[in-house]
């Protein structure tokens, strides 16, 4: 989706998410050249606005979204691994 | 009808503002889903909270509600949301492996770390372990193996030679299939090699020990000497003793550089099993016998 329609979804307004792109804590991808948002990029905007509204500053929200961001890699990893670990035992049982 | 919003926030009617947000913070910090991605009930709980704190937090919609000419049904409820757990599996450009970039080098982790792309995930399948007991000729000069598997199938394993007792022959891609595009495991062989009846292994070194007769060993001869590959003629010099250790150069273990080991033979005395009245009594006649005391270096 483009931006106005982003900001509609996000509830924030346009210059709000322009702070956030260029602090990085969205990234956009792009579609023929122009800024696209993402489902991902909504959650993500929501999770920040939450954050805010969690009484978490301007400074600690990229602290946290980097550590949710790891939390969310290692659950992945477990995963795998604990499928592969059973899947192995499965094979060899 | 929805739950009371203040006892969905666990405070009393008068509550102030500040201890409503300070109410909806605690409750949220537990229950908000991406902050606590492993709990699946926290989703709904959070919806709740955020529903009453939607309607409480703001002190206008409060005073319509307390007045009720609101129920907490009628408060504007938060809209239909994807959490940002919800893409956490697909993996998105927030992915991030600092949390474990550290155990890269782990063998297991790092198959899934190489299959860490967008979504699909590709495994190395894992190695299978197999046992296989090996005749000692086998292990030495190398030979090809079948292995039945559980499932029925079988498994050509080639024996290098000289393959050692204990060692572990490794089959690329002969493990179990792997996840995805991931390549198969390897086939992990451990060799087991049996004692052989005349042979022992000693590094790259065969040792055997040789009888040979009594004249042989005074005044020397060819004798055939068995070796793994086959019999060699071998001399054995004049006068040589029982221990004494003769080499057949290259006659030993195939090396990896190319080269080969050599078999060490020991010699060993051996009389004729039946006593010899001809040798009893040149033996009793030999003037030397009993003046030499082999023992010598024995005595203190």
């Amino acid at each position: 989706m483009e931006a106005e329609k982003f900001v509609v979804h996000a509830r924030i307004d346009i210059q709000t998410l322009e702070t956030w792109v260029e602090a990085g804590w969205l990234v956009p991808g792009r579609v023929e050249g122009s800024v696209h948002y993402s489902e991902v990029d909504l959650a993500r905007a929501h999770l920040i606005n939450d954050l805010a509204g969690l009484g978490v500053n301007e400074a600690g929200v990229p602290i946290v979204l980097d550590l949710v961001d790891q939390l969310h890699g290692l659950r992945r990893v477990l995963r795998h691994a604990l499928a592969a670990a059973r899947s192995g035992q499965a094979g060899e049982g | 009808m929805a739950a009371d919003p203040y006892e969905v926030l666990g405070v009393k009617k008068d509550a102030s503002q500040s201890d409503l947000q300070k109410a909806y913070r605690a409750l949220a910090k537990k229950l908000h889903p991406d902050l606590n991605p492993g709990n699946k009930q926290a989703e709904e709980r959070f919806k709740e909270v955020a529903g009453a704190y939607d309607l409480l937090g703001d002190e206008k919609k409060r005073a319509r509600f307390d007045s009720g000419e609101i129920d907490a049904s009628g408060a504007e409820r938060p809209q239909q949301r994807q959490y940002y757990r919800d893409f956490a599996d697909a993996g998105s450009q927030y992915s991030s492996d600092a949390g474990f970039a550290d155990f890269a080098d782990d063998d297991i982790l790092s198959q899934i770390f190489r299959g860490r792309g967008r979504g699909a995930v590709n495994m190395r399948g894992q190695d299978r372990h197999y046992r296989l007991e090996l005749e000692f000729l086998d292990a030495i000069n190398g030979a090809t193996q079948h292995i039945t598997l559980p499932d029925g199938a079988s498994l050509d394993v080639r024996i290098p030679a000289g393959t050692r007792d204990g060692q572990t022959l490794r089959l690329r891609g002969k493990g179990a299939a792997g996840i995805g595009e991931g390549p198969p495991g390897d086939a992990l062989v451990e060799v087991t090699v049996r004692p052989h009846r005349l042979f022992s292994r000693d590094g790259d070194n065969i040792r055997v020990e040789l009888p040979i007769s009594l004249s042989e060993a005074v005044l020397g001869g060819k004798v055939t000497v068995p070796t793994p590959t086959g019999s060699v003629a071998m001399t054995v010099p004049k006068w040589s003793n029982t221990g004494a250790v003769l080499r057949l150069k290259g006659k030993g273990v195939a090396r990896t550089d190319g080269g080969h080991g050599d078999e060490l033979v020991t010699l060993k005395i051996v009389l004729p099993e039946k006593p010899d009245p001809e040798l009893e009594s040149f033996i009793a006649k030999w003037g030397g016998g009993g003046a030499y005391n082999p023992r010598q270096a024995m005595e203190a």
